[in-house]
């Protein structure tokens, strides 16, 4: 079933200044109930201003976006609507925290949408659960936190929303290896948990692989590929084209494969690489 | 909106008012201004009006852009010009919706209607024509005796550069922090003035912890690469002097032989 359909949107930028930039142009897009989509793409090539159409922050110069089959930005009512129904965390959300305490934040979100006391508190709770975020930290002033703890916090403040569809913009952006990996599992785990829809945004192929189902791929405003994650990273010579990377690890084993080793390309992390090399030395190859 | 800010903004061009020396220009638009305050009737503000005029065709600035910049103060000249109706009693009654105004008033009114027009547009044009760096660098240069009296010109100049140089990101910023509240259901528009202040509040705290941040960062880059703010410091883009710098002087003394003339020669408004 279908959440969120993007239909022949566009968008431009500053319209009759001399800044004029057309940002995205005729995107067809649709994104299915309970499915992890990554949308990828180089810097400048539309992602975040496309995002920012499914929750009616901005409003298409041209095409609809559909939320469960309505135009969203049908009235100002349903583009209100659309905020708490697709929960959008933008690009280092820490930077958003304000209030002065963790709770508080992250209890923001579910305020504006007029829940009760007690609803809210659950929600908050849950949240900080899904996002490691321990009861003595609640208390403390978001200033006082780490970068990665804050990072958690501002994700947990979009998640207690519960919206039917979770976009991330580079949730993993400017983290370290523990870190990215620490996000990217508790955005695997939300997911797997409650069952809703998540749209991952990032430029980083290595990361979005480990987690996504399907990939969209942005290159100058324009969809340039769709399709699994095996679909897309077969077109490796686009992708490093449009400036994208496909995992080091994928590198190497298209490599080995044009060195005459039988192996199976679609490799995107080191434990499948683990289980593909040793089904090869299984079925007997020659090292 | 913030996004209606045009004032202070600069649009790059090659045109013959973006050559001229940042230092020659601040003081023509001084000189502008004050030739502008000069006029006394119509015939010699009309003549400054149509240089401004003039000018902003060279810019080559659509006038798009200029008007919306005149977006911010059509109150202001609105108000300024109601005032001067009511104010000024000479010349011939005329009976308007019951009440008594005279054709001296609603000249008077135009006029300044025309005057602050003529001003903003002419300071507008200066800030659109020149970048910020090139204005502070000029304003420094012009300013430099005065550091004969102790005065740090160039550490002020510095001060403006990095504060003009944050306008953009700080509107940038805004907008990212906007979007992220109303992306958690943040209401903007809708409610009375409390609750539209109390609205701003999760706007304005990031904004100024983020400011703070950022301030920290660049006061540690700027020290990493050796700025201490002493007066020893050379360019990298020298100012040049050119002809342009002397046809555009020549103008603008014409026109202000030409002001004194008309008001000489013709009655004044004011």
């Amino acid at each position: 079933m279908t959440v969120l359909e993007a239909k022949n949107l566009s968008y431009e930028y500053s319209v009759g200044t001399p800044f004029q930039v057309t940002a995205i142009k005729n995107i067809n897009l649709t994104v299915e109930k309970g499915e992890m989509l990554a949308i990828i793409g180089h810097t400048g090539s539309g992602k975040s201003t496309l995002i920012q159409h499914f929750n009616a922050l901005f409003q298409p110069t041209e095409g609809q976006i559909f939320l469960n089959g309505k135009d969203i930005n049908e009235s100002k009512e349903s583009a209100h609507a659309a905020r708490f129904k697709v929960g959008l965390c933008f690009q280092y959300p820490e930077y958003q925290l304000f209030e002065s305490t963790v709770y508080k934040d992250i209890a923001f979100g579910p305020s504006n949408m007029g829940l009760s006391d007690a609803e809210i508190d659950a929600r908050v709770r849950r949240a900080a659960a899904f996002t490691g975020i321990r009861d003595d930290m609640l208390e403390k002033s978001p200033f006082d936190l780490s970068g990665g703890e804050k990072r958690r916090v501002a994700i947990a403040g979009v998640m207690a929303m519960e919206p039917e569809v979770l976009i991330m913009d580079e949730p993993a952006a400017g983290l370290d290896p523990r870190g990215r990996k620490t996000i990217l599992e508790l955005i695997k785990n939300y997911r797997e948990t409650t069952g809703s829809t998540v749209i991952i945004v990032s430029h980083s192929m290595e990361d979005v692989a480990s987690v996504a189902d399907r990939i969209v791929v942005l290159n100058k405003g324009t969809v340039a590929l769709s399709g699994s994650v095996d679909e897309v990273f077969s077109h490796a010579d686009e992708l490093v084209e449009m400036g994208l990377n496909i995992p080091q690890i994928t590198k190497i084993f298209a490599e080995l494969k044009k060195s005459g080793y039988d192996l199976n390309t679609s490799v995107y992390t080191s434990e499948q690489a683990k289980n593909e090399i040793l089904r090869y030395l299984q079925k007997g190859g020659n090292a | 909106m913030i996004k209606d800010i045009t004032l202070g903004q600069y649009f790059p061009g090659d045109s013959f008012i973006h050559k001229l020396d940042p230092r020659f220009k601040l003081i023509f638009t001084v000189f502008v201004l004050v030739e502008i305050f000069l006029c006394k009737n119509f015939l010699s503000l009309g003549l400054i009006f149509l240089f401004s005029i003039a000018c902003g065709l060279i810019s080559k600035i659509s006038f798009k852009v200029i008007m919306k910049g005149l977006k911010m103060i059509y109150l202001l000249i609105f108000f300024t010009s109601a005032l001067q109706i009511f104010y000024n009693k000479t010349g011939t009654p005329i009976e308007i919706f019951g009440g008594k105004i005279t054709t001296g008033g609603i000249f008077t009114a135009i006029f300044m209607a025309v005057r602050i027009i003529s001003l903003i547009f002419v300071s507008s044009l200066l800030t659109y024509t020149t970048s910020p760096t090139a204005l502070t660098d000029g304003l420094e240069r012009l300013l430099s005796p005065l550091k004969k009296l102790h005065i740090p010109v160039d550490t002020l100049a510095m001060m403006m550069t990095i504060a003009l140089r944050f306008i953009p990101t700080l509107i940038e910023e805004i907008y990212k922090i906007m979007n992220a509240q109303k992306a958690r259901g943040a209401d903007l528009e809708n409610g009375n003035i409390i609750k539209r202040a109390k609205a701003l509040v999760p706007i304005f705290i990031p904004l100024f912890v983020n400011s703070f941040r950022r301030a920290y960062e660049l006061a540690f880059a700027m020290e990493c690469r050796c700025y201490n703010g002493s007066n020893r410091r050379t360019r990298m883009k020298k100012m040049h002097t050119g002809w342009r710098d002397i046809v555009a002087l020549c103008v603008v003394l014409l026109i202000l032989a030409a002001i004194i003339l008309l008001n000489h020669f013709f009655g004044a408004v004011i």
